[in-house]
């Protein structure tokens, strides 16, 4: 098998939610000298395909999970024949909370799990977040990205009291910020000053990737 | 609550005609969700987070939907953390302004069925006979109102006990193991639905999520369909079905369960094109939208769309889910109002 067979193979096993394949085809690519890199890259580019299945609802959450899982795994056998420059080539940091008021957190558990495949460090604040906690550790861990997530209408103001706060607290140009959830639409994040709105995680998470992409 | 003249029937024969698809004297109006808002909160000084567990302040917070707003039906169930609770789950029980949920995102942290055991004093746990006990309060008081009980789902319950993400997973790759945990919390969802039953209870909503938003409608086909068959045919009263979100693409299934009636979300889109699909199996009970239209709309805007879904065939008319506890009651009573100027013949 030469180098473009494993590199697709490994995205083939990322899309179809293969697991075990994936995994073994990492080892067996390694060994036959291919760059890890290289097959990162290849399963990254599977799962963008896997976002476009969900978005015309061939796939579903569950099947963007299994996928992810398949390329978390794969990762785990490719991570030591990673330098830390080519881990940084694709790595960013992202700060997620869910807004004062609202303790539902399936989402962000969702778009924390395919960011940290996809090789984001993920800082999860959990839910019902203050807007001043917030604040206190954007200035502690730096994030490249804040993620917002509110699944209820009550809690949308909390969105605009934290944008408003990391203006005043002279953050608002030093992080992207971007929202999803259910309460969320595109009108009101842009109403609220927000950088982004995401329809669903595989969205986030490839809005993540062009802005780090961007930035460095 | 005295009856308008040409109104002849009573909420509670109303709202099972309803239900069972008969003929009514006017739509019925009412939710097999959670109607509970900060307003009547105060207006019956039972407030959350004691009315998800206390008797006497589950009732009288229920009491509103009939007393103050006009519903046919009265709903105690307000959370969907009771079995959970009882089952082992922390929960974080909220305040009056927000819902209870699960404290870890791992559920009970165990993966093994043989390793867990539903207790032999289910039914007489805090949460469960805390709700049994308020729907025989309520049956005592309003015998013309429905009474509507509610069970989780075993589905419902997966995600409870074994944590969403492992739920989702499983349905993929570990099918048969998922199975075996949803054939034994299938009983918990039965034998909750049937004691709500005997105290009282004229009806059970099955809340059971697998939704369009998280699971493919073969996924319900495969785990669901055949669970929620036998529910009605062993629970022995009318069932509810719901499910929040996009579920249009799993109604060919769902109109096959028996199920007596099913609640759907405003995400399925048009009610005609749900009614369209369910044909004349199932009736259907829904669908107004929370966020837009309830929170924040005027009571016009709510009547309008209440009149829409009356006018593609919805049997009762109500809210799509359990409502922001910030809606206004003003909004809730327009849906009333909607019903009352209906006519059915």
């Amino acid at each position: 098998m030469d180098e473009s067979e494993f590199l697709n193979k490994i995205r083939e096993a990322v899309v179809r939610g293969d697991i075990d394949g994936a995994r073994e085809t990492a080892r067996e690519a390694i060994k036959a000298g291919v760059p890890a890199l290289k097959l990162v890259n290849a399963m990254s580019s599977g799962m963008v395909e896997v976002g476009k299945l969900l978005e015309s609802r061939v796939y579903f959450v569950a099947e963007v999970l299994v996928s992810a899982e398949a390329m978390s795994q794969a990762l785990e056998v490719l991570k030591p024949y990673l330098s830390v420059e080519e881990a940084k080539k694709y790595r960013g940091k992202v700060m997620l909370g869910t807004v004062e008021g609202d303790i539902h957190d399936i989402g962000k558990g969702i778009v924390a799990t395919l960011l940290q495949t996809a090789g984001f460090e993920v800082v999860d604040l959990g839910v019902d977040v203050p807007a001043e906690r917030f604040i206190e550790k954007i200035r502690e861990v730096k994030p490249d990205i804040l993620g917002l997530s509110s699944l209820l209408t009550t809690s949308l103001p909390e969105i605009k009291k934290i944008v408003e706060k990391l203006e005043v607290e002279g953050l608002r140009d030093k992080v992207k910020v971007i929202v999803g959830g259910a309460a969320v639409t595109k009108e009101f994040a842009e109403e609220a000053g927000v950088d982004v709105y995401c329809l669903d995680a595989v969205e986030a998470v490839e809005i993540c990737k062009k802005y780090v992409e961007v930035v460095r | 609550m005295s009856c308008e003249a040409d109104e002849w029937m009573s909420p509670r024969k109303r709202f099972l005609s309803a239900v069972l698809g008969g003929r009514v004297d006017r739509p019925a109006a009412g939710s097999a969700t959670s109607v509970a808002t900060v307003e009547q909160m105060e207006q019956t000084g039972c407030f959350f987070p004691e009315a998800h567990y206390i008797p006497e302040k589950i009732a009288g917070l229920a009491s509103a939907a009939y007393e103050i707003i006009g519903f046919d039906c009265i709903m105690p169930y307000f959370s969907v953390w009771l079995e959970a609770a009882a089952l082992g789950c922390l929960v974080n029980w909220g305040d009056k302004y927000r819902m209870p949920d699960g404290v870890s995102r791992e559920g009970l942290g165990v993966t093994d069925p043989s390793q867990f055991r539903v207790p032999e004093d289910f039914l007489y746990k805090p949460t469960t006979s805390a709700l049994l006990e308020a729907i025989e309060i309520l049956r005592g008081r309003y015998p013309n109102v429905a009474i509507v009980g509610k069970t989780m789902g075993p589905w419902t319950l997966c995600l409870h006990i074994l944590g969403v993400k492992r739920t989702l997973i499983w349905s993929k790759i570990r099918r048969e193991l998922l199975k075996e945990w949803i054939k034994l919390l299938k009983e918990v969802s039965i034998e909750f639905a049937k004691a709500q039953v005997k105290a009282g209870a004229d009806a059970i909503c099955w809340p059971d999520h697998a939704t369009g938003d998280l699971v493919s409608a073969e996924t319900y086909r495969e785990f669901l369909l055949e669970v929620h068959r036998e529910a009605v045919r062993r629970v022995g009263a009318p069932l509810i079905l719901h499910i929040c979100g996009d579920t249009v693409d799993r109604l060919p299934y769902i109109r096959e369960t028996g199920f007596d009636c099913f609640h759907f979300d405003s995400k399925c889109g048009d009610p005609l094109k749900v009614r369209v699909i369910a044909g004349d199996k199932i009736s259907l009970m829904g669908n107004i939208n929370n966020p837009k239209t309830l929170l924040y709309g005027k009571p016009e805007d709510v009547m309008m769309e209440a009149k829409h879904a009356l006018e593609a065939g919805v049997n009762i008319v109500g809210p799509e889910c359990a409502i922001p506890t910030r809606v206004a009651n003003e909004n809730l009573k327009a849906i009333v109002k909607a019903a009352k100027q209906f006519k059915t013949r």
